[in-house]
């Protein structure tokens, strides 16, 4: 009643739709602006929104982006007084033309539609239209990851017509350098983005002609320090347990043998972990390098006691021989079986014997010893205690093999020296 | 009326993925399509042609092709479908379209990772069969092109190549089905770092044991063991991203040869382990000892028992237990109570019973291992890259 009538319904009154304002109807709108004549320029601005993943494995990465695109259409011009423009929804684009701009390259893409198509249309009132969108795109991007994890990847996001060519539609960026804009707070978890940059090119196709491309491109760098704490840092660690081994008796054959193979399992477990978020590629990763020449010093630590524990039961065995050969040790005192083979007595119910000295005394030395020996076999406790005093330095020195005297110095050299050149080349 | 020629362009994009366990490629492309339809011939004095794009598809004529066991596949269609379309004077058209399909492959694994495998992806009319449409390719073998970087991280692409033929179905007739044909080669350098060579270096560990002296029990027990764990996770890895067949991969039959050799060094060492003790036990009753005591060194009773011994004990071969202070005390205690007569004892000892313990430091068994295990290998070896490769 009364109430109802005060409210004027607009748009009961406005003199038409919307397609009558813009007179969709009149032109024929599946043919592009000015058919058959000079090529349409449409501009293009892009805002990035986020980068939202980069994928190793599928060696692909995914962008959410704002896409602008400017043109003029005549056929859409509308008289106005006051110069506005207006905007329109998503529902009004089925009805007019829009340029067909597809990304090349890309595996999947969508424009959103929550709540409604992310679609905007400004239509000014002499003809130019701003046509805006929100896309997410997964794009492909080769990676080489010859350096990788200290690699940098170049990627780009490529623009294009699809069905004109470069007479019948020219794509171009409409600020230039300026028409890529980025979000502040860009930013990936293990990559710190470069730079973006626009560039621009034509490309051919042979059997449809020279196509505008436009290309949003960026770089990449990757974080280490994930891959220091994750990959280098534990495959350091066991090379340098490995190291302990040599600083173990050679005695202790058990703790030998375990330490070392358990060193190279665990290199084996970190060298199949770091593959397994990879993709297969088929020349060598700057951390598969790292890792294998790791393995190869754990792996020889275990052969360098391999070869003492071999060496000392070689010699052990020729000592055993030589002792044989005499026949009677009745009656030589402990003083006299040291000197003999050097071993170390600490009292008359002890006695080590074993691995003794690196250097073979000659036989006739031997003997020569025996000799005197046994005429000095009435010799007081005070000789035997002078020669105890002597042969402890002796005994336990010759307790290290010469292989791990040397090792211990040999092994953490060459690491050092190869972890300087490593870092030095892929730095 | 008569057929009509519809002629068909490829150009591939992208091989996206090859997947193993599902068994089936993904491939992007542009289909071209290229036929005559009068109807939409029109007149002009340029004979230049125009453009569309994909709106007009809906209300004109255009055929229906698909792919033959393709499992998914679309056309793309950001920002709009991506389809073209051109019509020249003469009613020639071009129809152009980008998609994606994932279609299936068969593949063999019988020689993975030494494969080469051939793809192919099919195009058919669904509707209509050889009477009223014809599939060919318009520029025979050239018609299929493939953009300049396309790469696969895993494979070599060997060749593209396009074949035509006929296939008939029971219930509709024949129909024309062109195929896109394509072998991958695997890389084989990821497997050989990733398997093959950890599992050469496990076996070359394994060989380690037979120098170690064999008095040695624990050492070489835990190296030979550790050894068939590493082995067990590296077989373990590959199988995880491979499909479940019937049949023995190559990397399989590798693998477990390579198993089977660490596995026969455990096994050797519990030869050698039995032997000698065999051999020690008639050196007792040789000997006629009533004791199983033994006076040893300090060096043998470590590799025995495993723990630190600093001085020669006497030990009871026959009762090995755990715990090595228990050892020590007793061995220590056995030792203190003799010495008196440890002198004697100890001459005797030495000269008899360390001598014969300390027999031989080798088995002969282990001699030989030394050799056999090694050239046995690699000659499996030679075999296995001379049938393969």
């Amino acid at each position: 009643s009364h109430i109802y009538k005060k409210n004027h319904d607009v748009t009961k009154t406005w003199k038409g739709k919307t397609e009558h304002l813009l007179r969709v109807d009149d032109h024929d709108f599946t043919m592009r602006p000015a058919f058959g004549g000079p090529a349409i320029p449409v501009g293009v601005d892009v805002q990035v929104e986020s980068l939202d993943s980069i994928s190793e494995v599928d060696m692909d990465f995914t962008m959410t982006l704002y896409l602008r695109h400017y043109w003029k259409d005549e056929r859409l011009s509308f008289p106005s007084t006051t110069n506005k423009s207006m905007t329109f929804d998503g529902r009004l684009v089925k009805k007019i033309w829009v340029p067909d701009v597809f990304f090349v390259h890309s595996k999947r893409s969508f424009i959103h539609d929550t709540t409604t198509d992310n679609i905007m249309l400004r239509v000014f009132p002499d003809g130019h239209v701003l046509y805006s969108m929100r896309i997410t795109v997964t794009a492909m991007c080769n990676m080489d990851f010859s350096r990788f994890p200290l690699d940098s990847q170049t990627c780009s996001l490529e623009l294009e017509s699809y069905a004109y060519t470069d007479e019948d539609l020219m794509l171009y960026w409409k600020n230039g350098n300026e028409s890529l804009k980025t979000d502040e707070k860009i930013s990936l978890s293990q990559f710190l983005i470069q730079k973006f940059h626009t560039t621009s090119r034509l490309a051919f196709y042979s059997s449809t002609g020279w196509y505008n491309r436009l290309y949003i491109n960026f770089t990449l760098r990757r974080h280490i320090f994930f891959f220091l704490l994750q990959t280098y840092f534990p495959a350091t660690l066991m090379v340098m347990l490995s190291w302990v081994s040599f600083w173990i008796d050679r005695r202790a054959v058990p703790a030998r043998v375990s330490l070392g193979i358990t060193t190279v399992l665990t290199m084996s477990t970190i060298i199949t972990g770091v593959n397994a978020s990879m993709p297969r590629v088929s020349y060598i990763k700057a951390v598969d390098i790292y890792l294998w020449v790791s393995f190869v010093f754990v792996f020889l630590s275990v052969l360098e006691y391999a070869a003492v524990n071999y060496l000392t039961t070689v010699q052990e065995r020729k000592e055993r021989k030589l002792w044989e050969r005499f026949p009677c040790m009745c009656g030589i005192p402990h003083s006299k079986t040291m000197m003999l083979d050097g071993n170390y007595s600490e009292s008359d119910a002890n006695s080590l014997t074993g691995y003794t000295r690196n250097q073979m005394v000659p036989e006739e030395g031997k003997q020569e010893k025996m000799v005197v020996h046994l005429a000095m076999s009435n010799e007081s406790n005070s000789s035997r205690k002078r020669g105890l005093k002597g042969h402890v330095g002796l005994r336990i020195i010759q307790n290290t093999h010469a292989i791990d005297k040397y090792s211990r110095l040999i092994f953490p050299g060459t690491y050092i020296f190869f972890n300087l050149i490593y870092w030095s080349v892929f730095s | 009326g008569s057929p009509i020629p519809v002629g068909i362009d490829v150009q591939v994009e992208s091989i996206d993925s090859i997947s193993e366990v599902d068994m089936d490629f993904t491939m992007t492309l542009y289909l071209r399509h290229y036929w005559k339809d009068e109807r939409l011939s029109f007149r002009s004095n340029k004979n230049k042609s125009m453009t569309f794009d994909g709106r007009l598809i809906k209300k004109i004529w255009v055929p229906d092709v698909f792919f033959v066991h393709s499992k998914r596949s679309f056309i793309h269609d950001t920002t709009v479908e991506n389809v073209m379309l051109r019509v020249y004077p003469d009613g020639n058209v071009l129809f152009s379209l980008r998609i994606t399909v994932s279609a299936m492959c068969f593949m063999d694994f019988s020689r993975f990772p030494l494969d080469t495998q051939n793809c192919s992806l099919e195009l058919e009319s669904y509707a209509y069969n050889e009477d009223d449409l014809m599939l060919y390719w318009k520029h025979g073998n050239k018609s299929l092109s493939t953009d300049e970087h396309i790469s696969l991280s895993q494979f070599f692409i060997e060749e593209f190549s396009a074949s035509s033929g006929l296939a008939f179905y029971s219930s509709t007739g024949w129909y024309n089905r062109l195929f896109i044909n394509f072998a991958l080669r695997r890389h084989i350098f990821f497997f050989v770092l990733q398997s093959y060579f950890p599992a050469m270096l496990m076996v070359m560990l394994s060989w380690v044991s037979f120098w170690i002296d064999r008095r040695a029990v624990p050492a070489r027990v835990s190296l030979g063991i550790t050894t068939v764990l590493t082995m067990s996770t590296i077989m373990t890895g590959v199988s995880a991203s491979m499909p479940q067949v019937s049949y023995i991969k190559a990397v399989d039959v590798y693998l477990w040869i390579s198993f089977l050799f660490v596995f026969l060094s455990v096994i050797e060492y519990a030869a050698v382990n039995y032997l000698t003790t065999i051999e020690e036990r008639k050196q007792l009753k040789k000997r006629g000892k009533a004791s199983g005591m033994y006076s040893i060194d300090a060096v043998q009773a470590m590799a025995f028992d495993g723990c630190f011994h600093d001085t020669d004990v006497e030990m009871d071969l026959t009762a090995f237990s755990d715990r090595c202070e228990e050892n020590e005390t007793r061995a220590r205690a056995a030792s203190v109570s003799n010495v008196d007569t440890t002198r004697i004892k100890r001459k005797r000892s030495l000269k008899g019973n360390v001598g014969k313990i300390i027999l031989q430091n080798n088995h002969v068994i282990d001699t030989y291992s030394r050799i056999i295990f090694p050239s046995v290998y690699i000659v499996f070896n030679l075999f296995y890259w001379g049938l393969y490769i």
